[in-house]
């Protein structure tokens, strides 16, 4: 397991993770895998923040709760969804198999010699990764 | 009236998707927009984004507020008032 873990934790995916992706399309992928763990209350403005791009302000007017609170609330779903993703890595490997099926259906579609075998390569990370 | 512009999600769960749009502040939660103006998609390789640049402008010219990750979008893109 831990070998698995190490080996798609490499600098540049955790790079395009971290740096690269908007704060906001993060979250939306947290909500999307894990939003569901919330409460509802939590999913409810959270949900609004991640969707709607709605300002702390427009969320306390909408739910009728103070701007520090709307805040401390979306900090702590921040950090409650990325504890999820942290344990089960599920968006990580979402994007690599997804990354590795783009590759088998470009290889798919070049033909020519060796496609088979390219694709066999490549469905064995696959299935590593399922 | 306060006019903003801002991300909405669309597509598909696990694949997000969003439209840049002008809204009415007042209105933000009941769907409402008075105009795309273009669209974010991250899950391509660059991240693609689409934006009518005259519209853009003329609403920023206009008053209206972008969110933090709209104004992000706009500066990456090259636009300003």
């Amino acid at each position: 397991m831990t070998g698995v873990k190490k080996k798609y934790l490499t600098p540049v995916f955790l790079f395009c993770i971290l740096y690269l992706m908007e704060h906001i399309v993060e979250q939306n992928l947290l909500y999307d895998f894990y939003g569901e763990l919330l409460t509802e209350h939590q999913r409810k403005i959270y949900e609004s923040a991640v969707y709607d791009d709605l300002s702390l302000k427009e969320l306390s007017d909408e739910y009728g709760i103070t701007r520090q609170g709307v805040h401390d609330l979306i900090k702590r779903c921040d950090k409650i969804l990325k504890g999820y993703e942290d344990r089960l890595h599920m968006i990580e490997r979402f994007g690599k198999a997804k990354s590795l099926a783009v590759k088998i259906e470009s290889a798919a579609a070049r033909g020519g010699s060796g496609m088979s075998d390219e694709i066999a390569g490549l469905c064995r990370e696959l299935l590593e990764i399922l | 009236m306060a006019v903003k512009i801002r991300l909405r999600r669309m597509g598909q769960k696990k694949a997000p998707y969003y439209r840049i749009i002008v809204a009415d502040a007042r209105s933000p939660r009941d769907g409402r927009f008075i105009e795309e103006i273009g669209t974010y998609d991250p899950s391509t390789e660059p991240v693609t984004v689409k934006v009518n640049e005259e519209l853009a402008k003329k609403w920023l010219a206009n008053g209206a507020q972008p969110t933090e990750v709209v104004s992000k979008i706009f500066k990456n893109a090259g636009i300003s008032k």
